[in-house]
């Protein structure tokens, strides 16, 4: 799936080219023909509308105006000046960084200990840690909240095991500690997913490494330092990038959570573009919040399809 | 050897750990039948006194209806992704025109874009088309959204397609159309299974466009109807409860009935 192989790997067939002129062009428009229908959905609502928020993030206007007031970088402006705009961006990238560390070394390391030491019972383990990756985050959102629950939830009960009492203004209810509550969702929901990626690269890592390295003299940590780990370097490399990308895109389980609440306290950027947009209909501020989202993501996503297109040169 | 213990470290951790990730699961089909008390008097005990009804109220109150909506949406919009991308993926693979280099950044590049992104923008243009709340609404962004990352995996998968059967067929007389629907998609069932396992299980659980395209209460897929309950039972635990096992317990009895294709499938980012 590369660009590279895009361009060196021209249609197969040496027949085809002896065809006449006629015959190429036959072969065009069945291409157009087949191309057509993904291509007209793609730019009718991606293309467009992605066009649209840039165009639109320049003007005030509510959700369903036809009147639009001209306001030029005015919208960018006002983010600039906005804490709650500052709060969303530094709540994602809290997100992201802790998702990056926990989910990813977590990951590894349930990945290590299945691949290493686990010789019966891997399928039961993958099985149960991936089960919640599949589970729609709305429903894990609401499970979790009653979890969450400040005077009955399990959480509270919990705690009490270890004899901490619990937060005086409840889990999702403390402005400093609801961001955390929610990342300790997103990771019991996607730990899961890293661990069973990872471990897929695990596998492929040659037994002969690790005898080499046991031969000299290197235990079970010292393996998974330098040569598990150099191995699937191009495994970690991907899933830090996805979850990155999971992070800058985070909706479903802070909607569901606390709505950005209490006060702004846990609202990322998702949750500020629908704020916006559909609580206080500021259509065109939201417009401008897109933008800035929209140029995270896309650095990301290049950055990932520049990975992805060349990963058969070592693996 | 020192293995016995480690492996006795690597059990005892990897145990716990899925412990931790199945109990709020297990408490969530636990409690889905007991009654008030005994949710909260005795949480993770079997129920003493199964309150099926728990679920014949959950059903009526709407389940049963998000249930048929989400069928709906997400099994058209699968399949219109699966054909459109098959298309578009095999001409891009497989036929020299002017454009195809473009053409395929162009559409594997909204693969990065944010849903988000385009909330508004997409409001209007589902107003302006009078899409808003309905199904189709819901289904054509779908679709769109669907087709990069199902293009990308099925483009890989053509790449590699042996085009000695292409040239057999066309020797046959196939037109490439005509090749495409009866000699290229039966024989690539396997990355077919994958894109429609992924698709299915990323818009069975979406929310946001659901949350935006659709108002009425009887058109509400799965995920938008639970944040219903969630207002309505916010008192009524076992209920909201039965309903979130309702809602997840088909998606997680077909992951483990098919777990290889879906691990394979929703692995299949990364590779």
């Amino acid at each position: 799936m590369t660009t590279q192989n895009l361009a060196g790997n021209s249609p197969p067939s040496s027949v085809r080219k002896r065809r006449t002129s006629k015959h190429g062009r036959r072969q065009w428009l069945d291409a157009y023909i087949l191309v057509a229908p993904a291509l007209v959905m793609f730019f009718v609502f991606i293309i467009y509308p992605l066009l649209s928020t840039i165009y639109l993030s320049l003007y005030d206007y509510g959700l369903t105006d036809a009147r639009l007031r001209f306001v030029g970088l005015g919208n960018f402006v006002e983010l600039g000046s906005d804490p709650v705009f500052w709060r969303s961006l530094a709540n994602n990238l809290t997100i992201l960084a802790v998702s990056v560390i926990v989910q990813v070394g977590l990951g590894l390391i349930l990945a290590a200990l299945i691949d290493r030491g686990a010789r019966w019972g891997r399928s039961i383990f993958r099985t149960l840690n991936f089960a919640p990756v599949v589970m729609s985050a709305v429903a894990v959102g609401i499970l979790w909240q009653l979890i969450y629950d400040p005077t009955v939830g399990l959480a509270n009960r919990f705690v009490a095991l270890f004899g901490i009492a619990p937060p005086s203004q409840g889990w999702l209810g403390d402005p400093k500690l609801a961001i955390f509550s929610i990342l300790v969702v997103a990771c019991w929901q996607y730990t899961g997913y890293v661990m069973v990626i990872v471990l897929a690269g695990m596998q492929s890592v040659s037994q002969e490494l690790y005898e080499a390295a046991a031969l000299d003299g290197a235990g079970e940590v010292r393996k998974f330092i330098s040569v598990t780990l150099p191995s699937i370097r191009n495994v970690i490399i991907a899933v830090v990038l996805i979850t990155m990308i999971g992070a800058v895109k985070v909706f479903d389980l802070v909607y569901i959570l606390t709505r950005g609440g209490p006060a702004n306290a846990s609202q990322v950027m998702s949750t500020y573009i629908y704020y916006n947009a559909f609580t206080v209909n500021r259509a065109g501020y939201a417009s401008s919040i897109s933008v800035v989202l929209l140029m995270i993501a896309l650095v990301l996503g290049v950055l990932q399809l520049r990975l992805s297109s060349r990963p058969r040169e070592d693996a | 050897m020192k293995v016995r213990p480690l492996q006795f470290i690597a059990y005892a951790l990897l145990t716990v750990y899925s412990i931790l990730v199945a109990l709020p699961l297990v408490w969530m089909v636990l409690s889905s039948t007991k009654n008030t008390r005994e949710l909260f008097t005795a949480p993770f005990a079997l129920p003493a006194d199964p309150q099926w009804s728990n679920f014949a109220k959950a059903w009526q109150s709407g389940i049963s209806q998000y249930l048929l909506n989400s069928l709906i949406v997400t099994s058209v919009s699968v399949v219109l992704i699966v054909l459109f991308s098959a298309l578009a993926a095999y001409a891009l693979a497989r036929l020299n025109f002017p454009g195809r280099v473009p053409i395929f950044l162009l559409l594997i590049a909204g693969f990065a874009i944010p849903v988000h992104t385009v909330l508004v923008p997409l409001y209007r243009s589902l107003n302006f088309l009078g899409l808003l709340n309905t199904h189709a609404g819901l289904i054509a962004p779908y679709v769109a959204f669907g087709i990069p990352f199902s293009v990308l995996l099925l483009y890989a998968f053509f790449l590699e397609f042996p085009s000695e059967i292409e040239d057999a067929a066309r020797i046959d007389g196939c037109h490439t159309l005509q090749m495409v629907f009866q000699v290229v998609m039966p024989l690539s069932m396997p990355a077919l299974v994958s894109v429609t396992i992924f698709q299915t299980v990323f818009l069975w659980n979406e929310f946001s466009l659901a949350l935006i395209v659709i108002r009425d209460d009887a058109l509400r897929t799965i995920p938008l109807g639970l944040t219903k309950f969630q207002g309505q039972w916010s008192t009524n635990w076992t209920l909201m409860l039965a309903s979130l096992s309702m809602a997840t317990l088909p998606v997680l009895l077909l992951f483990i009935v098919l777990q290889k294709q879906f691990i394979r499938s929703l692995v299949g980012f990364s590779k």
